[in-house]
């Protein structure tokens, strides 16, 4: 029963604050087998890397903190009379410690987990695919909850905005099965700078950014949010979000003239520009 | 001219309002829900603007606070009926028959639980337990409590806010 | 010192005082008419009785003191209003406005008793003058309620007065931070909130927790329906809560304080407030409490709706302006919780038991209850039991015992089915076990828990299958969302649920359940997810004959779930009064004076209204 093992688990955490606190500085991790030494407040799946063995993940990117809400990264920890599922990608190691990937219970946690995606997101290719990796070819789950465009609520798209770029521009709306990424309001955000950082990290292909050629935009769909595109000075080109520049300029703190006019062009005529200055250099030979 | 003085005016109002309560709370961010929640007990629900206006003031995303109001079932993003009408569908006054009640309200009266009725008589709540399990079914109508209600009689006491209503029309009209 | 002034209270010695002062100004002849005024007798009107015999004492002779008192839940809420007088414990039950007259004439000047408003036993007719003559108290043990009922929870003097504060005092005066500890950990407490953790070990680690400040939190989120529990404490003594907590920063190196409670609750956080108020008048709470070193002080936040921050991680993330989502516990919350502080979360009957721990000594405590479960425990007995309200009970009573004993078994004669524990997390426990011992390991090891206490007897009536399917559907509402098990994994049980109950079950609806749940326990991320498939699992477990007649021959036995069972009309019972076919919203009831009416079965939406009216019970569910 649930209720009382964790129970044991909790107490045999609290057993002593003391050893919890210093720990290990480097302990070690026994993985499928094969023992690997990590850094302390390392997580499972850094040891798992190092011992070259594959654990699926989604809601997990080593640019933003580790929120292990996916729960498709379930391995099996070992409590000596019992055996834990925690999640790779958040659980710390902090003394030496067992685990199982492979073990069946461990397998079959995560495959369910994946049942469950597919059925709720069954059309994106991305999450097919990750799926075959797994073993998982189908799912017995019909369609009960509906997604945006295979959203899949991993989180990623919320946290790289706040926590990377720094404008949460979108975030979370709504609780349970009524969950969703939205903008404020369900209307295009006004802090969104049009980087497309979301769409990049979206590891289901829900999110894409959109150029409007006429309207000189972009769009990240399915926000609707739009950002005004910077057009070369030279060829007239669409290049990128002009909030995108701003925003680099001020964190980069580069502020020279020099540096703005750069930005100006778009990637070719800043190489042709490029050539014909360096054209203009003599370079000494040794 | 006066109109927009008029919005000027209520413009301010709503800022002297608005800085009150974020003052109550020395500004501080971890006090976001009970700022929201005065903010509703002001205005009868979240309006836009003063959602716009607390974001900027706390330097909180708009996206936080978007969050926070969509996820607690207590907030309300948009105005409230007349009267309020809460049925408690917790354990005890399910199996004693709330369920049933609380269809027949949103058929009857064509609403949804959590929102309002089309005429805003009244806005429509049905939460987990009140904590009065000894007379369940239990309804709670503008703040008096009814106990052991069945579908007719829960019917019928909203049916009298609406001839109330029409009551107090008829007497303005004379 | 004249304590009428309310001057800040400046050493132990002064609280002292303060103590003696107020019992010297009671006269022993006074009389006080104790008035619950607890969430189910307010819900029938009680207020109104006290404000009545307010008028009725400032009315009357001046020679005979007379003390109106609005008390806290006493238990009995099926017999509310309830009103005691004192001295003599004399109790009455269904007191009503026209009664006030009366009670105050005949008994509280003239020393008589009013007969027809005393309790009578159901079962033998006998009459109980005092409350301790009555079952359905004697085998009652009050700690955490031991005041209510006794005190006016408005008035923090009437608390000063019986002994309150007192085990404060004791722990400012003689007791260390690890003395303190160590009598909680002889009493052997364990959190009454549902997770039954050992407190006196959460109080240790937080303690020793590197990081400052360091936070104390009471949860007062009581979410579980069917539970008042935490209610009846706050309302009726809250000063106890307070007491707890201060005691417990003391122990663990605390200056800040938080009460969390739930939003359903406003009543709860006025009498909270005004407690926190009168204390810090006082000089209870604030800097140098009783004149020493320490310093601690509350502050209530209420929640916003949300079942799900009775959690402890999603209740801080709600006290840092957050949505309530939960986090991983791999790092525990004494180490780092609310702004990442090293935090110690209780629940309110946790905190209400620690001042008599301290004041009883932790052996005392520890001499009740079983070998791991030490102590009493309230319980919200509700449903279809005769006598339902709250109860505190020793540890390790059987089920049998509180829900006959003390319930007074099931009402309208029907049969017992099951009794639903812990609440949403819990599950449903049949008749052949109600020997077990109800304790935090005993219900866990039969598929349920004793969670905070919530018990939900059912009889012969109830659906099993429909309890499942509530539970569920509840948790599915309440669910963060944050986790794919329990957000995806409670849909998809609902979804199979609601198949069963509309009549369209299949082969392996079963097997599929059972899949669900052993995901959601072992891949949810926090413990509304890895309990949520209990009253599914455990009403399968012990029910599966009613889930099978429901999928295969779409049949509802216990003749709940609407389109599983039929209306019909007993011709012999049918007295052709007509008031069926006057209400009928479809007009599917036909009939003539004098004829037997006949219910047709293709217009019937089964909507039970005929059922609800008909004078004679003439309408069956079939």
């Amino acid at each position: 029963m649930y209720a009382l093992r964790d129970l044991l688990g909790e107490m045999s955490l609290c057993r002593s604050a003391e050893s919890i606190r210093k720990g290990k500085p480097v302990p070690t991790v026994t993985i499928d087998g094969c023992k690997v030494r990590v850094k302390k407040d390392a997580t499972i799946l850094d040891a798992a890397k190092k011992a070259g063995i594959w654990i699926p993940t989604l809601c997990y990117h080593p640019a933003v903190s580790s929120e292990a809400s996916c729960r498709l990264c379930m391995v099996e920890l070992d409590r000596g009379e019992w055996r834990q599922l925690v999640t790779a990608c958040n659980y710390p190691v902090r003394r030496d410690i067992v685990v199982y990937v492979s073990s069946e219970r461990a397998q079959q946690a995560r495959r369910g987990v994946m049942e469950l995606l597919l059925a709720r997101a069954p059309e994106s290719e991305e999450l097919k695919a990750l799926a075959e990796r797994m073993g998982v070819k189908e799912t017995r789950y019909p369609n009960v909850t509906e997604s945006q465009r295979n959203c899949i609520l991993c989180g990623l798209c919320v946290q790289v905005c706040e926590e990377i770029i720094g404008k949460a521009a979108i975030g979370f709306a709504g609780r349970g099965a009524e969950r969703v990424v939205a903008a404020p309001f369900r209307q295009p955000s006004e802090d969104c700078i049009g980087c497309g950082a979301c769409a990049a990290i979206c590891p289901v292909g829900t999110i894409k950014v959109r150029f409007h050629k006429e309207e000189q935009e972009v769009e990240i769909s399915p926000f609707k949010s739009r950002a005004k595109l910077l057009v070369c000075q030279e060829c007239g080109a669409l290049i990128t979000s002009t909030l995108v520049n701003e925003q680099a300029l001020t964190k980069a703190n580069l502020n020279s003239e020099e540096f703005r006019a750069r930005l100006r062009l778009c990637p070719k005529c800043r190489r042709l520009q490029t050539v014909a200055q360096l054209g203009a250099v003599t370079f000494r030979k040794k | 001219m006066l109109r927009i003085c008029k919005v000027i005016q209520n413009m301010a109002q709503d800022n002297n309002i608005l800085e009150q309560i974020v003052d109550r709370y020395d500004g501080e961010v971890g006090m976001l829900i009970p700022m929201m929640q005065d903010i509703q007990a002001e205005y009868g629900y979240l309006p836009l603007d003063q959602l716009h206006a607390l974001a900027k003031r706390l330097e909180l995303p708009l996206s936080r606070l978007y969050a926070v109001a969509t996820f607690y079932s207590s907030f309300r993003l948009a105005p409230k009926g007349a009267h309020d009408v809460t049925l408690c569908v917790g354990t005890v006054c399910y199996l004693k028959g709330s369920g049933a009640i609380s269809e027949a309200i949103c058929r009857e009266f064509r609403v949804e639980p959590g929102g309002t009725t089309p005429d805003r008589l009244f806005t429509f709540q049905a939460v987990n337990c009140v904590g009065a399990c000894a007379v369940a079914p239990v309804m709670i109508v503008d703040g008096k409590y009814y106990g052991g209600v069945t579908t007719a009689s829960a019917l019928e006491v909203i049916s009298g806010l609406a001839k109330d209503k029409a009551a107090v029309q008829k007497e303005g009209e004379i | 010192m004249t304590v009428l002034s309310n001057k800040r209270l400046n050493s132990i010695s002064d609280l002292d005082d303060m103590r003696k002062e107020l019992l010297s100004l009671r006269s022993p002849s006074a009389k006080s008419v104790h008035v619950c005024t607890g969430p189910g007798c307010a819900a029938k009107g009680s207020p109104k009785l006290y404000e009545l015999f307010c008028e009725a004492a400032q009315q009357a002779d001046a020679d005979v003191e007379i003390i109106p008192k609005a008390v806290g839940c006493h238990g009995l809420c099926e017999y509310g209003p309830i009103v005691l007088i004192q001295p003599g414990d004399i109790f009455y039950q269904r007191v009503e406005e026209p009664d006030v007259a009366e009670i105050f004439r005949e008994t509280v000047v003239g020393g008589r008793l009013v007969e027809r408003l005393l309790y009578e036993n159901p079962v033998t007719g006998q009459k109980a003058e005092t409350v301790d003559k009555i079952p359905f108290y004697k085998v009652q043990k009050r700690i955490a309620l031991a005041y209510n009922g006794l005190v006016d929870p408005t008035k923090i003097t009437d608390y000063i007065a019986l002994g309150g504060y007192s085990a404060l005092a004791k722990v400012l005066s003689s007791m260390t931070d690890e003395d303190v500890i160590s009598e909680v950990e002889t009493a052997g407490l364990r959190g009454r909130g549902g997770g039954g953790f050992p407190t006196a070990r959460k109080w240790r680690s937080c303690k020793e927790a590197e990081g400052s400040p360091r936070y104390v939190i009471c949860n007062g989120d009581e979410g579980d329906p069917g539970a008042f529990m935490d209610r009846a404490i706050m309302e009726g003594n809250p000063h106890s809560v307070i007491e707890g907590m201060l005691i417990g920063a003391y122990a663990i190196g605390s200056s800040d304080g938080y009460i969390y409670v739930r939003n359903e609750y406003p009543l709860s956080v006025e009498r909270l407030k005004l407690a926190i108020e009168q204390a810090k008048e006082l000089g209870l709470l604030g800097e140098n409490i009783l004149g020493s070193s320490f310093s601690f002080d509350i502050r209530i936040n209420r929640g916003a709706g949300a079942f799900v921050c009775g959690e402890s991680t999603a209740l801080m993330a709600s006290l840092q302006g957050r949505t309530g989502e939960p986090r991983a516990k791999y790092i525990h919350t004494v180490e780092s919780g609310l702004w990442e502080k090293p935090t110690n979360l209780n629940n309110v009957e946790t905190w209400a038991n620690v001042p008599a721990i301290i004041n009883g000594g932790g052996k005392s405590f520890a001499s009740i209850g079983t070998e791991k479960s030490k102590g009493t425990k309230v319980f919200s007995l509700v449903g279809k039991v005769v006598n339902s309200g709250l109860v505190e009970v020793p540890m390790g009573m059987t089920l049998r015992q509180i829900i006959d004993e003390v319930g007074g078994g099931i009402r309208d004669g029907k049969r017992f089915k099951a009794v639903q524990t812990g609440g949403p997390s819990g599950g449903c426990i049949p008749e052949e076990h109600l020997d077990a011992r109800v304790d935090f390991d005993e219900l866990t090891k039969l598929g349920s828990m004793m969670g905070s206490g919530g018990m939900i007897v059912m009889d012969e009536d109830t659906c099993m299958v429909n309890v499942a399917k509530y539970f569920t559907n509840f948790l599915q509402k309440e669910s963060c969302g944050k986790c794919t098990p329990c957000r995806e994994g409670l849909s998809q049980m609902l979804y199979i649920l609601d198949r069963i109950t509309d009549g369209e079950g299949q082969a392996g609806d079963l097997e599929r359940l059972e899949e669900l749940a052993e995901l959601l326990e072992g891949t949810a991320l926090c413990a509304l997810g890895k309990t949520a498939a209990n009253p599914t699992m455990s009403t399968i477990r012990y029910f599966r004959d009613e889930y099978e007649a429901h999928i295969k021959e779409k049949r509802c036995p216990a003749k709940e779930c609407r389109g599983l069972f039929r209306y019909e009309i007993d011709s012999e019972a049918c007295k052709a009064c007509g008031i069926c076919l006057k209400n009928c919203p479809v007009g599917a009831i036909t009939g003539e004076k004098k004829v037997a009416h006949v219910i047709d079965q293709e217009k019937c939406t089964l909507c039970g209204i005929c059922w609800e009216k008909c004078p004679f019970a003439a309408v069956l569910k079939v």
